[in-house]
C-alpha cells in the first residue's frame, strides 16, 4: 500500500517534534548518542553521494572527517578563530583535498579506486599520528570548548540544537542536490559512463565534483563533531570507522538519502546497544548484517520501497 | 598467605586524611539523604568498564575480573561502612567515542557514585574533560593514562599498573645500578608512550652519569637491522627495549644473529606473553643475558602473588582452567579497585564525590599486589611508579634483588 503525502508529512512532523523535545526528556548520555548519530548521518550522506549516487568506490571518507576535526580544533584552539569560521575552513580544506584526490583518481574505478583511496586514508591517519607539531601526534589532541554566535557549548545538550540544525540543512541541501541536474549527472555516471557521455554529461568533472562534495560533507561532519567533543585521537580515524560508515549506507540502501539516514541511525543504535552484550556482540553484529543482506539486499530503503511503493523511501 | 591477603584487604593505609583512625570496613553507614547520586544507606554504585570485546579485550577483561572479585570480597566482608558495592559494568571497546559513551551512560543514566575503568590510555584520556566537568572521581583500571595525569587534575587517577614515565626511569635505574651499565642503548617507539618513557630514562641516566644512545622505531617496523646496527656501533653495556612484543621479537632475533652478548632488558610494554616471545624468537640462546621488567611484587607464580591467583581460581574456575589465564595483566585490576574502596573507607560514613577525590589526592597504601606503594600526591596522579626485574632464560624467571622506584617528579 503506497504511503500518501499527508501521511509522509505527518510522519516528518512527528519526527521533527520528537527531535526537538528529545533533550528535554532524556539524559546527557542519550543526547551525546543523538549528537553522534547526527554526525553519522552527515558522514553517510556524504559517502552516499560518492558511492551510492555516483558509483565511485572511494574509501577515504574518514580522512576528510579527520581533516575537518583537526582543522577546526587547531584554528579554534591555537589561533582563536571563531568556531563557525573554523568549521567552514575545515570543510573547505577537506573539499580542496577531496578535489585533488578526485582529480588524480578519476580514471580509476572499482577495486583500483577503492585501493588507492584506501591508501590515501591510511596515509592521512599516519599524518594525524606523526605530525606531532600540528596534530599532537599519538597523544591525541584536546579540542577547546566551542562557542558559537555568543553561545557557549559546555555540554551535549548545548550542542544538540546546533548539530541538529546543521544536519537538517545538510539533509535538505542533499535532497535539492539530488533533484538538480548535477544529481542526475551523478546517477548517469553511476549507471553507465559511456551513456552519460552520450547524454552530454562531463563525466570527469562530475566525478571530481562528487569527490569534492563528499569530502566537504565529511569535513563539515568533523567540524561539527569538534563542537561537542573535547578530544580527538588518530586511532578513531582508521579503517574501522570507514567500514562503519560504508556499512551504514549499504544497510540503509545505496543511492537513497532516506537509506543513508536510516542506515546511520540503525547502525549507530545497534553499535551502542551491542555494548551491553560484549561477549556476543561481534557475532550478533555479523548475524544482523547477514540478515540485512539476505532479506533487504537493496537496503532498508529498498525494502520499504518494495513494501510501500516507490515514493516511500526516496 | 592469609597475612598478605589480610594486609591488602585492610588497606594498610600509610597516610590518608588527617585524623582518621585506620578501621577496616566499619559496619555503620550514615543515614539520610545524600548530596551525590549513586549512594544510599545500603549501597554505593560504582561504574566499572574495560574493553570487553574486540582486539583489545585481552588487555581489559581480566583486570576487570580482578577488580570485580575485589569488590565482591569487600561486599562479603560487609561492604564499606555497611554499604554493599553495586557494580554497573560497561564495555569501552578501547575506543575514545565508546569510552566516552560508556562513562556518560554510567554517570548520567546509571547514576553511579564514581567510576573505575579503562585499559587503553588514548581512550581513557578522551574522558578527561567530561569527568573533570562533572566532578566525578575517576580511577583508571590498568591504563597508564599518562596523557590525562600530567598536568594533574582533581578527579582523575591512573597508572595503577605503572606510569610510562616510570617504565623508562626504573629500567635505566636497574641497568645502571644492578647491571653497572654506563653506556646504554635505548630503543623505544616513536609514539606517545615512547616519548614519555624516554623523558624519565634521560633524567635517570643523567642522574647516574650514564650515556644513552636512543633509537626510536615505529611500532609496525618490519626490519630492525638499521636501528640495531646503530646501537651496536655505540658499543653499549646494556640495551633497554621499551617496545611492544612484536618489535621486541625482531630485535632479540637480530641481536642474537649479530652476536650481541650484552644484557638486554625488555620493559613491561612487551612482556605480555613470554612463552610466545620465546616461540617467536625461535631459540632460547637469544635469552642467555635477558631481563624483563615487571610491576607486580613477585614472579607471577611467586609466593607473594599466591593469594591473587587463589582468589582468581576460586572466583573464576572456568576461566582459570583456560590456557594463558589469568593474563599477566589480571593482578592490576585489584589495586585499581583497592584505590576506590580505600578512598571510600577513608571518606567516612557519608562520602561525597568531592570528599573521595580529596582523599585520593593524598592516598598512599600497600596493595599486596604491586611492586611499590600505590601513592598519589599534590602533583602526582600516577599511582604506581616502581618495578622489579626478572632474569628470564627462556624457561624460568629468577627474581633480581631490589625494587626500583622512579625518582622523576612532575614539576608544574
Amino acid at each position: 500500500m503506497p504511503i500518501t503525502l499527508p501521511a509522509k508529512l505527518g510522519s516528518l512532523a512527528v519526527a521533527l517534534i520528537a527531535l526537538i523535545v528529545l533533550p528535554h526528556l532524556t539524559t546527557g548520555y542519550v543526547v551525546y548518542l543523538a549528537n553522534l548519530m547526527l554526525i553519522y548521518i552527515i558522514l553517510a550522506l556524504g559517502l552516499n553521494i560518492l558511492i551510492g549516487e555516483t558509483g565511485q568506490f572511494g574509501l577515504a571518507h574518514v580522512a576528510f572527517y579527520g581533516i575537518g576535526i583537526y582543522t577546526t580544533a587547531i584554528l579554534a584552539g591555537r589561533f582563536d578563530v571563531p568556531f563557525p569560521v573554523a568549521i567552514v575552513a575545515g570543510m573547505l580544506l577537506a573539499g580542496a583535498i577531496g578535489f585533488l584526490l578526485g582529480a588524480v583518481s578519476f580514471r580509476m574505478r572499482d577495486i583500483y579506486l577503492a585501493l588507492s583511496t584506501f591508501a590515501f586514508g591510511e596515509a592521512m591517519q599516519w599524518v594525524f599520528k606523526s605530525w606531532d607539531d600540528v596534530t599532537n601526534g599519538p597523544n591525541g589532541m584536546r579540542i577547546p570548548q566551542a562557542s558559537m554566535f555568543g553561545f557557549r557549548i559546555t555540554n551535549d545538550h548545548d550542542a544538540y540544537y546546533i548539530v541538529l540544525a546543521v544536519t537538517i540543512v545538510v539533509v535538505l541541501a542533499t535532497v535539492a542536490l539530488m533533484r538538480s541536474r548535477l544529481g542526475r549527472a551523478f546517477r548517469a555516471v553511476r549507471e553507465s559512463e559511456p551513456a552519460a557521455l552520450a547524454l552530454g554529461v562531463n563525466v570527469r568533472l562530475t566525478k571530481v565534483i562528487a569527490f569534492t562534495l563528499s569530502a566537504v560533507y565529511a569535513g563539515l561532519a568533523g567540524g561539527v563533531y569538534a563542537s561537542f567533543s573535547s578530544f580527538i585521537h588518530p586511532d578513531s580515524l582508521g579503517f574501522t570507522t570507514t567500514i562503519l560508515v560504508l556499512t551504514m549506507i549499504v544497510v540503509g540502501g545505496l543511492g537513497s538519502i532516506a537509506g543513508a539516514i536510516m542506515g546511520a541511525l540503525i547502525l549507530g543504535l545497534i553499535q551502542e546497544l551491542l555494548r551491553q552484550a560484549p561477549s556476543y556482540q561481534e557475532i550478533i553484529y555479523g548475524v544482523i548484517l547477514i540478515l540485512f543482506m539476505m532479506y533487504a539486499p537493496k537496503g532498508v530503503a529498498g525494502a520499504i520501497k518494495a513494501r510501500f511503493g516507490r515514493s516511500a523511501a526516496k | 598467605m592469609k597475612t598478605m591477603f589480610r594486609a591488602a584487604l585492610m588497606g594498610l593505609v600509610l597516610t590518608g586524611s588527617a585524623g582518621f583512625s585506620a578501621q577496616a570496613f566499619p559496619v555503620k553507614a550514615g543515614q539520610g539523604s545524600y548530596s551525590d547520586p549513586g549512594i544510599t544507606d545500603d549501597t554505593i554504585k560504582i561504574g566499572l568498564f574495560a574493553p570487553l570485546s574486540g582486539p583489545a579485550q585481552a588487555y581489559g577483561e581480566d583486570p576487570l575480573n580482578a577488580a570485580r572479585m575485589w569488590y565482591e570480597t569487600v561486599n562479603s566482608m560487609g561492604g564499606i561502612w555497611g554499604r554493599k558495592i553495586e557494580l554497573v559494568i560497561e564495555d569501552d571497546r578501547c575506543n575514545a567515542n565508546d569510552l566516552v559513551a560508556a562513562v556518560k551512560k554510567l554517570v548520567e543514566q546509571d547514576k553511579v557514585f564514581m567510576i573505575n575503568g579503562g585499559s587503553c590510555s588514548a581512550a581513557a584520556v578522551a574522558a578527561q574533560e567530561y569527568v573533570t566537568r562533572a566532578k566525578v572521581p575517576y580511577v583508571m583500571l590498568n591504563a597508564s593514562g599518562d596523557g590525562a595525569l600530567y598536568p594533574p587534575t582533581d578527579y582523575i587517577f591512573g597508572a595503577i599498573s605503572i606510569s610510562q614515565r616510570a617504565v623508562g626511569g626504573t629500567a635505566v635505574d636497574f641497568a645502571t645500578r644492578h647491571l653497572k651499565g654506563k653506556k646504554i642503548g635505548y630503543i623505544n617507539h616513536d609514539d606517545a608512550y615512547g616519548a614519555w618513557n624516554l623523558e624519565t630514562a634521560e633524567f635517570t641516566a643523567k642522574e647516574a652519569g650514564a650515556t644513552l644512545s636512543v633509537e626510536s622505531i615505529n611500532p609496525n617496523i618490519t626490519d630492525v637491522t638499521a636501528p640495531l646496527l646503530k646501537i651496536r656501533a655505540f658499543n653499549p653495556d646494556v640495551i633497554i627495549l621499551t617496545t611492544y612484543a612484536r618489535p621486541a621479537t625482531l630485535i632479540l632475533k637480530k641481536a642474537h644473529e649479530l652476536g650481541m652478548k650484552m644484557p638486554i632488558i625488555l620493559t613491561v610494554t612487551g612482556t605480555a606473553n613470554l612463552k610466545q616471545l620465546v616461540d617467536n624468537v625461535g631459540t632460547k640462546d637469544a635469552f642467555k643475558n635477558f631481563y624483563v621488567q615487571d610491576v607486580i611484587n613477585d614472579t607471577p607464580d611467586g609466593p607473594k602473588q599466591k593469594w591473587v591467583l587463589d582468589m582468581y581460581k576460586k572466583r573464576y574456575p572456568e576461566l582459570a582452567a583456560k590456557p594463558d589465564h589469568p593474563t599477566p595483566y589480571m593482578p592490576y585490576g585489584i589495586p585499581a579497585a583497592q584505590t576506590v574502596t580505600h578512598a571510600l573507607l577513608l571518606a567516612g560514613p557519608n562520602p561525597t564525590r568531592e570528599g573521595v577525590a580529596r582523599i585520593m589526592r593524598s592516598l598512599t597504601f600497600e596493595s599486596g599486589v604491586m611492586a611499590g606503594l600505590i601513592s598519589y600526591g599534590e602533583n602526582d596522579r600516577a599511582g604506581q611508579e616502581s618495578s622489579i626485574f626478572l632474569k628470564f632464560d627462556g624457561d624460568k624467571q629468577e627474581l633480581q634483588p631490589g625494587v626500583y622506584v622512579s625518582r622523576w617528579v612532575y614539576k608544574p
